[in-house]
């Protein structure tokens, strides 16, 4: 390394032997200016003891660290260990898998700091969740933000209350395995990479997944892999997922499911309308929740959000034959679980998120047509005599001769 | 009575402006609770439900104004009719061809096409524009507002898109009510001349004269106005006050209905506590479980991808030098065993000392017993991470037999 600095240094100091010794070292002097950045951040970030080890100072690219010692053991497959309450798991970490790993420049201590040596100092788990649980906090020193995201959220409030279910890092991001998430220049999730997330939920949330697998959502990440359709991510967010029961994922939802539904960039592919969050909030329940959403956006309405009607994780098409609440029997249904003595008539006092028009709610819409034409004209009406009143008053103050005697 | 020198006129009684104060509050009330409503995304809306406690409480409030205002109009509709039939009083807010010539001429007047302003009647056609324009708007808003209040009764018997309809015509109507308060009202009873006859209930003689002066000269010409005897009066209450009450019970009872028909369009029922099973874990895949092997096979058991990656584990080690520890064995150990058997603690195999001592098991060989020994056994019982293929036991098997020399 330091012969290298030294030629550059020469260079710029010899420009005679510049040409030569460029040619000589142009694949280093590229590498150190690769290099350069890689080793400031470094510097800034030396309490992680990841990157001070994947920048050692002696060479051009990061160097693996050396895990044969574990991984002599552990590389095989088949490898278990049994913990006190009778589980068997498997102790094997693929050697392929991890090396393809976003970890692979790690050593297996940077987390698993408590077994150094062999044999391995005794692990008071009494079984594999206490065991996952002890690397809870492991993934802090090189993934603050998204670390500190997930204390907010709703797994890790679960967990505090004793919810030992509760997902961690690693119930998610296999950490032996874990690629790097492909992401585009806006940071958004490559397409394949985002049809994979609902497989991972379903880890732990599997009958939510079995419904979402088979609603008009799921359906097109499951079968079509298509970006368009939310994954669980899109609606309950990545770390910060916050309690989907809580008043404010409630009222805030209608703006959630608007944010696609209201963008003909996407809706425009499908022919579906974009006046679905608008319709919603002109009508009684959409204008009630978006008020509860600005004054008091904890409290608890009754009044239905999208999902009341369209279901949650089993939204189906409305066109759906079973559940589509385009059918007037399954919108009553609908309507029913709030309004339980509704009849038959009473759907169609929800436009259905419709515009009216003299063919579509037609009553509705010349109702609107004749106080369009009424308010107006009344009002207009009565300023204009108030107008000719203050005119008389003002500019013809003189002239007020009555012979009638009405005025003085 | 001295009329010539009267200069106040009494307009209306107590009675008459309790009613007003109560058609005041109960109209502004109803007015602002209903076009936050309908406004609901303008700032001062926003300001104002908050004011009111929350949009619950805004309807709350929405609806006992509504309450107050429909009693208030059975007993308007009382009093009129006490005055109609038992006091045959003139039904002096019946608009009449007049009103329209008045407003007409008024209009001219004030543009200055006419020279004459009209002489007007007790309630003249402003008056009676307004008080009409009330009573249409409130029955509306009654009927708009009943649909609205008790929707699923309403649905019952109409169309569901009644319902829409009605909210429409609801907020229109309001709109219409409200700027027609502040623009007619507003303009000819407080910003013209404030006109105080419903706080003292009088008017003075100009604006009698200006306003209504076919209803002073009828004061002034003919003091003495008809009034039914006290016996007519007698006859007649016995009649309206049996039917009055008999039509208020039939009135109360629909503001009951109104108010209280219905409850599931106001409170609805409770979200059902749906509580998804939030935690059901797939089925774990089954561990892959190391297959018990009686003996320790080379490397080939293992999966060739594993293999490739673990060389070391995999190759034998070219067969150089004295079949000693120094010579061939010590390297044979440290390249199959040191990796976990070394400095870490327990046994260690990386000196010949650490052999022989072996771990918490005992010791590692036994020199001249090929079959005794920690390490020896476990490589037999194989099933261990790390293994000596056949030849390399077969070789440590022969140096231990030999003695287990160090040099």
């Amino acid at each position: 390394m330091r012969g290298g600095t030294e030629l550059i240094g020469s260079e710029l100091l010899n420009g005679a032997n510049m040409k030569v010794t460029r040619c000589q070292f142009r694949v280093p002097i590229i590498c150190y200016i690769l290099l350069f950045p890689v080793l400031i951040c470094a510097l800034f970030l030396t309490v992680q003891p990841a990157f001070a080890e994947a920048t050692q100072p002696g060479g051009p690219v990061p160097q693996k660290p050396d895990n044969s010692a574990c991984l002599g053991c552990h590389g095989q497959p088949e490898m278990t260990s049994k913990f006190p309450d009778g589980t068997l798991v498997s102790i094997s970490v693929d050697k392929v898998d991890y090396e393809k790993s976003v970890h692979a420049n790690l050593s297996c201590q940077v987390c698993h700091t408590n077994l150094s040596g062999y044999p391995h100092p005794k692990n008071s788990a009494s079984n594999p969740r206490d065991y996952t649980m002890q690397y809870k906090d492991s993934c802090k020193t090189c993934h603050p933000t998204q670390s500190s995201q997930l204390n907010d959220s709703v797994h890790a409030r679960s967990l505090q209350t004793g919810d030992k279910n509760s997902a961690t890092c690693a119930d998610c991001h296999e950490p032996h395995k874990a690629t790097k998430i492909k992401k585009d220049a806006q940071g958004k999730i490559s397409d394949e990479d985002h049809a994979k997330i609902a497989e991972v939920c379903a880890r732990c949330h599997n009958t939510i997944y079995q419904q979402y697998a088979k609603s008009v959502h799921g359906k097109g990440i499951v079968i079509d892999k298509n970006p368009d359709v939310p994954a669980c991510t899109d609606c309950h967010g990545v770390h910060t997922i916050q309690d989907p029961t809580l008043n404010k994922f409630r009222l805030g939802s209608p703006d959630m499911c608007g944010k696609c539904h209201s963008d003909w960039r996407v809706m425009g592919k499908y022919g579906i309308s974009t006046n679905v969050l608008n319709t919603y909030v002109a009508d009684f329940h959409g204008t009630t929740v978006k008020i509860f959403e600005k004054t008091h956006p904890d409290e608890e309405t009754n009044k239905a959000v999208c999902y009341d009607c369209h279901g949650v994780h089993d939204i189906r098409s409305v066109d759906d034959p079973q559940k589509g609440i385009s059918i007037k029997q399954n919108m009553l249904a609908a309507c029913q679980r709030c309004h339980p003595d509704a009849n038959l008539n009473f759907p169609d006092s929800w436009l259905s998120h419709y515009i009216p028009s003299p063919t579509k709610y037609p009553i509705v819409f010349y109702v609107n047509l004749f106080y369009n034409i009424l308010v107006p004209s009344v009002l207009g009406g009565m300023a204009i005599f108030v107008l000719t009143d203050i005119y008389r008053r003002i500019f013809r103050k003189n002239e007020e001769t009555h012979p009638a005697g009405g005025l003085k | 009575m001295s009329i010539e020198k009267q200069n106040y006129f009494t307009r209306f009684n107590v009675a008459q402006r309790i009613e007003h104060l109560l058609l005041v509050i109960s109209f502004t009330l109803l007015a602002v609770t209903g076009l936050v409503q309908k406004y609901n995304t303008a700032w001062i809306s926003e300001v104002l439900i908050d004011g009111f406690g929350g949009i619950e409480l805004t309807r709350i409030i929405h609806r006992i104004a509504a309450t107050v205002l429909m009693l208030e109009c059975i007993y308007h509709a009382v009093y009129v009719g006490y005055k109609m039939y038992v006091l045959k009083e003139k039904a002096s807010i019946v608009p009449s061809i007049k009103d329209g010539k008045d407003a007409i001429q008024v209009f001219l007047y004030n543009l200055g096409f006419s020279k004459h302003h009209p002489k007007m009647p007790r309630y003249n056609f402003a008056e009676k524009a307004e008080y009409w324009a009330m009573i249409w708007g409130t029955l509306i808003m009654g009927i708009t507002g009943y649909i609205l209040w008790n929707p699923i009764l309403s649905a019952s018997i109409l169309p569901g898109e009644i319902i829409p309809a009605s909210k429409a015509a609801h907020g229109m109507e309001a709109v219409l009510a409200s700027v027609a308060i502040l623009i007619w009202h507003f303009y000819n009873v407080h910003l013209k001349r404030f006109n105080k006859s419903m706080f003292n209930g009088q008017l003075s003689r100009e604006e009698m004269e200006e306003e209504h002066a076919l209803e002073l000269e009828e004061i002034e010409n003919s003091p003495k106005l008809l009034r039914p005897t006290d016996e007519e009066i007698r006859k007649r209450q016995k009649i309206f006050y049996p039917v009055s009450a008999f039509l208020s019970v039939i009135l109360f009872v629909g503001v009951y209905g109104f108010v209280l028909g219905e409850q599931t369009a106001i409170t609805t029922l409770p979200q059902s506590p749906v509580r998804l099973n939030v935690f059901s874990p797939q089925t774990p895949s089954p561990i892959p479980t190391r297959k018990p092997t009686p003996t320790p096979l080379p490397s080939p058991t293992l999966p060739p991808q594993a293999a490739q990656t673990k060389p070391v584990v995999a190759t034998s080690l070219p067969v150089a030098g004295a079949v000693t520890w120094d010579g061939e064995i010590g390297k044979l150990f440290s390249s199959k065993c040191v990796a976990c058997h070394g400095q870490m603690g327990g046994l260690d195999v990386s000196t010949y000392a650490g052999t022989l001592k072996g771990g918490s098991k005992g010791a590692g060989i036994v020199p001249k017993d090929a079959k005794a020994g920690t390490i020896i056994s476990y490589m037999e019982k194989g099933g261990h991470a790390g293994t000596f293929s056949p030849e390399e036991l077969e070789k440590v098997r022969a140096w231990i037999s030999a003695g287990a020399a160090e040099k």
